[in-house]
C-alpha cells in the first residue's frame, strides 16, 4: 500500500551502547515525494543516527519507521530495493575498479547483463569518470572517490536516496557536478534526503529542512519560511547558528 | 544464488590482488613444511643415519677401551674422534673441547679400567666359588672410571642413548671376563673339562612391526608425518589474511554498504566461506605435491598418500571449514585488524601445540591430553594420521570430520549471533 509520503518517522528514539544521554529522543518527520529534505544540525545532533536508522544498518530501541508505505520493521528487504545510501565515508573496496565495484554493486540489486554495463557506462560517463572506470579506486582522488560513492548509491535508480554529506571535503568542480547530479534524479521523481554542514548549499537545493540538535527536531519547513521565521535574518546560516548556539560541538 | 556467485567474484578479485595475503596462504606454507619435514627428518630416521660425533680418549689402551671403541663404532650411533695428536693426553682437552662447543659428547676411559674389572671379576669368582678368605669383596675394589662430558645443550635423550650404550658394553665386557674367570676356576677344579661359549647364542629376538591396517604399504617417515600435520597448520593460518578482510571491510564502511543492499548474511558470508574453503583445498593440494615431488629433491622419500583419496578430500575440506568457520568467528568478534591478526595466529599456534602438531599428545602430561582433545587440529591430526601411517579410509576418519564440521557450524552461529547482538547495539 503506497502513499505520498515517501518517509514517515513517528518518535524514533536510539540510546547507544554505553550511554545514558539519547542520540535520538522523539524524533518525528514527514517527507512527502519528490522532495529533496535537509536534515541539518551540528556534529553529535543525531543525522547520521538518524540516516542509518532509516536505511536499516542501526535499530531503533523506540518509535517506527515507514519508507515509501512499506513497514520498516517488517519489510527492510522490499525496502533495501528502493532506497538508495551514499555514506559518509567511501564505502567502496579500494582494490577493485571503480566498474569491478559498480558491476558487483549492480549484481546484489538483481541488475545484470547488458542492462548492468549501459548503466555503469551512463553513470560513469554523467561523473566524468569513464575514462578511469578500469583504475583501482584506491588510486582516485578525493573528488573522484566522492563521485564513484554517489554512483553506488544510485546505480539501482532508487526512489529514496538518502546522502549522509556527500560533498564533504572535495573540489568546487565535483561537487558542482555532484549538485547537479542530485537536482537531475529528484526532477526525474526521486525522493532525496540529505544531510550537510554546508549551509549555503542546503539552502539552494533543499525544498525542505529539518534542522536538528541533541536528539531532538527544533525546526522545520521550507528554506524561504525559516529564513523569515525570524526577523533580522537573511540565511540559512544566521537561522542555524541562532537555534543551534555558537558553543563548539564535538561528536 | 545470483547474488552468491557475485559476492564470489568479488572475493575472488579482492584475493587476488592481495599479494601479501597470497604468499601468506601458499608461499610461507610451502617453505614451513619443508623446512619442519627437514629439521624433524632426523627424528624419524633409522638410527644408523643419524650420527653424533664424540671425541674419544682412550686412557686404558686396554680391552675395555677397545672393546668401547669398537662397540660405538659398529652400533652406529656415533662416530668416534680422536683429540688432537698435539695436544696433552689429559683428559682436560676432551673437556675443553666439549666446554668449547667442538663437540657436543667427550668420552674418556681412564686408566687402568680394564684391569681393575678383571680384579673385580676374579675376585668374585674366588670369594662365591671356592669361599677365599682373605679375597677382597668385589665391591670394595676400585671401580673402572669412564668418564662423560657433555655440552650443556644436548637433549638428555642423547645423553641416554651413548649412556645406555656404553652400559651395554662394559656389561658385555664384565660378563665375558666373569665367564673367563669362572672357566679358567673350572679348568683347574676339573681339569679337562671346558665350558662352551655361550657368545651369540641369541635367547631372544626383537622384531619391529607397526601396528596398523595389515593392507597398509605406507612405512612411516618424516614426510609422511610433517606435510599432513604443517598442512593442517598452514590450512589454519588462513584466519589471518580472513579476519583482516572482514574487520577491513567493516572499518572501510563496505561492510556498511552491503548491509544497505539486498542480500543477507548468507551471501556476504557463505562468500568469504566458499572462496577461502577453496583456497584450503588448494593450500592441501599444493602441500601434498611438494610432498610428492619436491621432497625427494631434497633427499626425502616421497609423500605416499595411499589408497584412500576421498578419505583424504573429505579430510581436507572439513578441515578447511573449520579453519575459515573460525576466521569468521574472529574476524566477526574481532574490533581491530591488529586484534584479529594477534589473536588469530596465537591461539592457532596455542590449538597446534595442544593439537600434538611439536609434542606428540601422548608424551603429554594427562592434563594436557584431555586439552587436546578439544582442539580442532588435533581432529585434523588424528583423521589424516589414520590415512598417512595407518592407511585407513572413510571409515577411520568421519568421526574427526564430523568433529570439524560441528566446529565449522558451531563457530558460523557464534559469529552470526554475535553479529546479530551488536546490529542492535
Amino acid at each position: 500500500m503506497k502513499s505520498h509520503t515517501a518517509i514517515g518517522i513517528q518518535d524514533l528514539v536510539k540510546y547507544y551502547k554505553g550511554s545514558d544521554t539519547p542520540a535520538l529522543n522523539g524524533v518525528s518527520l514527514e517527507v512527502p515525494e519528490g522532495e529533496i529534505f535537509g536534515l541539518l544540525g551540528p556534529n553529535g545532533a543525531g543525522k547520521t543516527t538518524t540516516i542509518s536508522i532509516l536505511c536499516g544498518i542501526l535499530s531503533p530501541n523506540r518509535g517506527s519507521v515507514n519508507i515509501l508505505g512499506f513497514d520498516q520493521s517488517r519489510n527492510m528487504q522490499e525496502i533495501r530495493h528502493v532506497i538508495g545510501v551514499v555514506p559518509q565515508d567511501i564505502a567502496l573496496y579500494s582494490t577493485l575498479t571503480a566498474r569491478e565495484n559498480l558491476k558487483f554493486i549492480g549484481n546484489m540489486y538483481g541488475i545484470r547483463g547488458k542492462k548492468l554495463n549501459d548503466r555503469i557506462d551512463e553513470c560513469l560517463d554523467l561523473m566524468g569518470l569513464e575514462k578511469s572506470a578500469d583504475r583501482q579506486v584506491k588510486t582516485y582522488s578525493g573528488g573522484m572517490k566522492r563521485r564513484i560513492n554517489l554512483i553506488a548509491g544510485i546505480l539501482h535508480r532508487p526512489k529514496v536516496l538518502f546522502l549522509d554529506e556527500p560533498t564533504v571535503g572535495i573540489d568546487v568542480q565535483s561537487r558542482a557536478v555532484i549538485i547537479d547530479y542530485l537536482k537531475q534524479i529528484n526532477q526525474e521523481g526521486a525522493t532525496i534526503v540529505y544531510t550537510s554542514h554546508m549551509m549555503q548549499e542546503a539552502e539552494k537545493l533543499c525544498s525542505s529542512i529539518a534542522i536538528i540538535d541533541y536528539g531532538k527536531i527544533i525546526a522545520q519547513g521550507r528554506p524561504a519560511e525559516l529564513i523569515g521565521s525570524k526577523a533580522g535574518y537573511t540565511d540559512l546560516e544566521n537561522i542555524f547558528l541562532h537555534l543551534t548556539g555558537r558553543h563548539l560541538r564535538d561528536n | 544464488m545470483y547474488r552468491l556467485l557475485a559476492s564470489i567474484r568479488k572475493e575472488l578479485i579482492l584475493l587476488a590482488r592481495d599479494w601479501a595475503g597470497l604468499s601468506l596462504l601458499f608461499v610461507m606454507p610451502v617453505f614451513l613444511i619443508i623446512v619442519m619435514t627437514l629439521i624433524q627428518d632426523i627424528t624419524f630416521r633409522k638410527i644408523d643415519e643419524a650420527r653424533l660425533t664424540v671425541i674419544f680418549m682412550d686412557l686404558d689402551q686396554d680391552t675395555l677401551g677397545t672393546s668401547i671403541r669398537r662397540g660405538l663404532q659398529e652400533n652406529g650411533f656415533f662416530d668416534l674422534a680422536a683429540p688432537p695428536e698435539s695436544g696433552s693426553r689429559e683428559e682436560n682437552v676432551v673437556r675443553q673441547l666439549v666446554a668449547d662447543g667442538e663437540y657436543q659428547i667427550g668420552l674418556v676411559i681412564r686408566q687402568g679400567a680394564s684391569e681393575r674389572i678383571r680384579e673385580r671379576g676374579y675376585a668374585f669368582v674366588r670369594r662365591t666359588m671356592l669361599g677365599e678368605e682373605g679375597v677382597s669383596d668385589s665391591t670394595s675394589l676400585q671401580q673402572a672410571e669412564i668418564i662423560l662430558y657433555f655440552d650443556p645443550v644436548i637433549k638428555k635423550s642423547f645423553r641416554e642413548s651413548i649412556r645406555t650404550a656404553l652400559e651395554v658394553f662394559t656389561t658385555r665386557l664384565e660378563s665375558r671376563i666373569l665367564y673367563s674367570a669362572l672357566s679358567e676356576e673350572m679348568e683347574r677344579l676339573m681339569p679337562g673339562m671346558t665350558m662352551p661359549d655361550p657368545a651369540g647364542s641369541g635367547a631372544i629376538s626383537i622384531e619391529e612391526i607397526y601396528a596398523t591396517n595389515p593392507e597398509n604399504e605406507i612405512v612411516p617417515n618424516s614426510v609422511q608425518h610433517n606435510v599432513p600435520a604443517w598442512t593442517i597448520f598452514a590450512m589454519f593460518f588462513i584466519v589471518i589474511p580472513l579476519t583482516g578482510n572482514l574487520v577491513k571491510e567493516r572499518e572501510s564502511g563496505t561492510g556498511i554498504r552491503l548491509k544497505m543492499m539486498p542480500g543477507n548474511y548468507l551471501h556476504v558470508m557463505g562468500s568469504k566461506v566458499t572462496v577461502y574453503l577453496l583456497v584450503c583445498v588448494l593450500q592441501m593440494v599444493l602441500m601434498f605435491m611438494v610432498g610428492i615431488f619436491l621432497m625427494p629433491f631434497l633427499g626425502m622419500p616421497a609423500l605416499n598418500l595411499g589408497a584412500h583419496l576421498p578419505a583424504i578430500l573429505l579430510m581436507g575440506l572439513t578441515i578447511g571449514m573449520a579453519a575459515t568457520g573460525y576466521g569468521v568467528l574472529i574476524g566477526t568478534v574481532a574490533t581491530t585488524h591488529e586484534q584479529a591478526a594477534t589473536f588469530g595466529s596465537v591461539s592457532v599456534i596455542i590449538l597446534a601445540a595442544l593439537g600434538g602438531l611439536w609434542v606428540p599428545v601422548f608424551m603429554m602430561p594427562k592434563l594436557m591430553q584431555s586439552v587436546s582433545d578439544i582442539s580442532p587440529l588435533h581432529w585434523g591430526l588424528e583423521g589424516f594420521y589414520r590415512i598417512f601411517l595407518h592407511g585407513e579410509g572413510l571409515s577411520g576418519i568421519w568421526t574427526y570430520a564430523l568433529l570439524l564440521s560441528l566446529f565449522f557450524v558451531a563457530s558460523m552461529t557464534i559469529g552470526y549471533v554475535y553479529n546479530q547482538i551488536r546490529n542492535t547495539r
